[in-house]
């Protein structure tokens, strides 16, 4: 976390990550001049953005793109939702809480590529596949720290909560959740890096379409330029969805940004 | 609410055992071997056992050998970093591009340079858990207070010596958890790599089960996974405690 929203170092700072950007890319064709490693095996930079337009242009990547990036969208919000119901349950049920812990520390250690084959049976190769496999990886994180943020929340603010006679529901909704939400957006934004992990996996392991899928395709087709732009491609999807969970973030969350991040 | 250690047992029992019955009622409705309920997956487990312990252990060394290797590097290197500021803000935003590319999408790449080997899938494991260690020990050693420094300084200590005794013991806690991050990745990254360079290990035996339609074998074996991965994280979170008391201690969490 960046200290403070006026640090003087914060404008350089936007800067250095075009900067050491641009140092990745020169140093990396000097690499691929240099002949040190065969040109077969490490193209230059020409040669890898002349890859990622022809995929461009075909509307090979798009289309392939667009697919995992939905997948990994759309089974985000399922488990964050999934995780964060899970947790309010715990919290509001003993019993719950005690025989799921368990469960969840079970199946948590699971890794999505043991999944697919068997999942591939019970569910075929359609949505249904990698909706239960993103779900059953990512709803981890939310679930939690939103069990952890739900323990936690202090005793005075809940019992401000009982002085105004609110009812469990009330609690919950308009003390104990927003209390919550900072520690479990943590938990949400972890949990982006795995569905998209998770989504790369499912493709290329259930090999049908997506990114994962083009991916092994242009492997074994050794395709080598065209392998570099696609690991560029899911290295900017990471960021690309870093930037929205951030956004979302501060939407929900702001005011709780804007008072742990500015020193008084 | 504390009503006895015994009944709250019983009553945590409630939610898995519906949970298990649900599944098994499944299975029935089901009724085809491609839907395995948990009293086949549990024959399975009997009937075989040895083999999956066997090819478990070429999992867990090769994991072992990744998370090592990832370790003996970048610990040292995220302190380095943290040290020389300069170099450290200009290498990291490229730390934070490496994290968001999926370990598996490095695959095709190592396959490249490294074959189908065990060089090339400990290559693999290093990589995944090498992101979450020099990330939180970078982020450790930037962060270190100021007076640290100083103290060192005034004892003399020369730069190694201050990076050894102030820096490296003042990140460990951060490191810890960049370890625990670790942990789970390598042993994740080791059954992936496993599924998509084929040779031996948990991942290749789950795949075979798959291919001869034997999904209650597959899911028998993934049960192993999941008890070895319980039994990690909870020895670490032992060792961590141990090593690490004067840390909670201080902070007063836990």
């Amino acid at each position: 976390m960046s200290a403070g929203r006026f640090d003087p170092l914060g404008a350089l700072h936007r800067l250095n990550v075009l900067v050491s950007f641009l140092v990745v890319l020169a140093v990396w064709q000097l690499v691929a001049i240099s002949g040190f490693v065969p040109a077969k095996y490490f193209p230059d930079i020409p040669a890898i953005a002349s890859a990622f337009w022809s995929m461009l242009t075909s509307g090979e990547l798009p289309g392939a793109e667009l697919r995992t990036l939905t997948r990994a969208l759309t089974g985000l919000a399922a488990a964050s939702i999934l995780g964060i119901g899970l947790a309010t349950l715990s919290d509001l049920s003993p019993v719950f809480r005690r025989g799921f812990a368990p469960v969840a520390a079970l199946i948590q250690p699971i890794p999505p590529a043991a999944l697919v084959p068997m999942a591939v049976f019970m569910l075929g190769l359609g949505p249904r596949l990698y909706a239960f496999i993103i779900v059953l990886v990512t709803v981890w994180p939310p679930y939690f720290n939103g069990v952890a943020a739900l323990a936690g929340v202090p005793g005075e603010q809940i019992r401000s909560g009982q002085m105004m006679a609110l009812g469990r529901w009330q609690m919950l909704w308009q003390i104990k959740l927003p209390a919550a939400l900072p520690e479990i957006f943590a938990g949400v934004r972890y949990a982006s890096t795995i569905s998209l992990i998770a989504v790369v996996v499912a493709e290329m392991l259930a090999g049908h379409d997506g990114l994962g899928f083009l991916l092994i395709r242009k492997a074994f087709a050794i395709r080598i330029p065209e392998v570099y732009a696609l690991m560029f491609v899911c290295a900017l999807n990471g960021i690309l969805m870093n930037g929205l969970i951030g956004l979302l973030r501060w939407q929900l969350t702001g005011w709780h940004m804007r008072m742990t991040e500015q020193p008084a | 609410m504390r009503a006895g250690p015994a009944k709250d047992t019983m009553s945590g029992l409630i939610v898995p055992v519906a949970i298990l019955l649900a599944w098994q009622a499944l299975a029935w409705r089901a009724a085809t071997p491609l839907f395995p309920g948990p009293w086949q997956v549990a024959l399975s487990i009997w009937k075989l056992y040895p083999v999956i312990i066997g090819q478990i252990g070429y999992t867990l060394m090769r994991a072992l050998l990744g998370f090592a290797v990832a370790g003996i590097l970048m610990i040292p290197l995220g302190i380095l970093l943290g040290r020389l500021k300069t170099i450290g803000r200009l290498v990291e935003p490229m730390m934070d591009m490496l994290a968001t590319l999926p370990p598996p999408a490095v695959v095709p790449i190592v396959m490249l340079f490294a074959g189908t080997g065990d060089i090339a899938k400990i290559v693999i494991i290093a990589y995944a858990a090498a992101v979450p260690l020099i990330m939180n020990t970078y982020e450790a050693s930037k962060g270190l207070h100021p007076m640290a420094n100083q103290v060192a300084r005034s004892l003399r200590l020369s730069r190694f010596e201050t990076m050894l005794h102030v820096d490296l013991p003042a990140s460990l806690p951060m490191i810890a958890t960049g370890m625990r991050l670790a942990i789970a990745s390598a042993l994740l990254v080791s059954v992936t790599s496993e599924m998509l360079l084929a040779t031996n290990g948990i991942g290749v035996f789950i795949q075979r089960q798959q291919e001869n339609f034997q999904i209650a074998g597959g899911l028998a074996a993934i049960a192993f996974i999941s008890v070895i991965g319980l039994i990690i994280n909870s020895l670490v979170f032992q060792l961590e405690k141990r090593w690490l008391f004067w840390h909670y201690r201080s902070s007063g969490t836990h």
